[in-house]
């Protein structure tokens, strides 16, 4: 069945991966405790955006699915904006 | 044809949500849902990776990190094989990178147990559907 023709493309894709990652990501990237760090969870933001259009649309094409993925990626950063300045101000005015 | 749909029923789901876990997309590939499968397979293969380059493999870490590797193993066997490599505690990794890299390796799991489960509903709906025709 559909197992036969998809067994080799398995094995390839778990050959090739794991060599590629053993081979290149055996040390970490120098990553400071700075503000710009929070500027990491921009591409994690367009992941789940992506995760979650490309199940919930019930028919995919180009431009339907970048529009919808970009108002959902929007959605979410603008938000976690406008929440990290609420605490902002909320921690400005216990503070001072 | 009903016998019949009864009788495939859970080896089919089965092999759609074994597919989905081996190879991202793949149980949408089998589904005829070459797109689905093709973003999917991209996603999580990217948000994977990006999250063992910034904390490197060290951040797969079946031994002092189990929570976290639960969470990992969802994205693929591959991760079992890293989490064997990396078990002896051979890549140490500590910080933001090890943060952000555990973050972004979780979620590529949690992101393909989603599409797991979303593959075999789909497989579900397909099987009743064929069964009802």
């Amino acid at each position: 069945m559909f197992t036969g023709e998809l067994m080799p493309l398995l094995g390839y894709f778990l050959y090739s991966f794991s060599s590629m990652v053993t081979g290149t990501f055996t040390a970490p990237d120098q990553v400071g405790v700075t503000p710009s760090s929070i500027l990491w969870l921009v591409p994690l933001v367009g992941s789940i955006a992506v995760a979650y259009k490309v199940t919930k649309l019930p028919t995919i094409t180009a431009g339907n699915f970048i529009k919808e993925t970009l108002v959902l990626f929007g959605s979410i950063v603008v938000f976690i904006a406008i929440t990290a300045l609420v605490l902002f101000a909320l921690t400005w005015l216990i503070v001072e | 044809m009903v016998r019949l749909v009864k009788e495939n029923y859970i080896p089919f789901l089965a092999i759609v949500g074994v597919l989905a876990w081996a190879i991202p997309g793949g149980g949408h590939f089998v589904l005829k849902e070459r797109k689905r499968a093709i973003i999917i397979f991209a996603t999580v293969f990217v948000t994977l990776c990006i999250g063992l380059y910034v904390g490197s493999i060290g951040v797969i870490d079946p031994v002092g990190a189990q929570p976290w590797y639960y969470g990992q193993v969802a994205a693929s066997p591959v991760v079992i094989l890293l989490g064997y490599i990396t078990a002896g505690g051979e890549y140490p990794v500590h910080g933001k990178p090890s943060e952000i890299g555990q973050i972004y390796t979780c979620v590529a799991g949690l992101l393909n147990l989603l599409f797991v489960v979303n593959a075999v509903y789909l497989a579900h709906i397909r099987y009743s559907e064929a069964g009802e025709g």
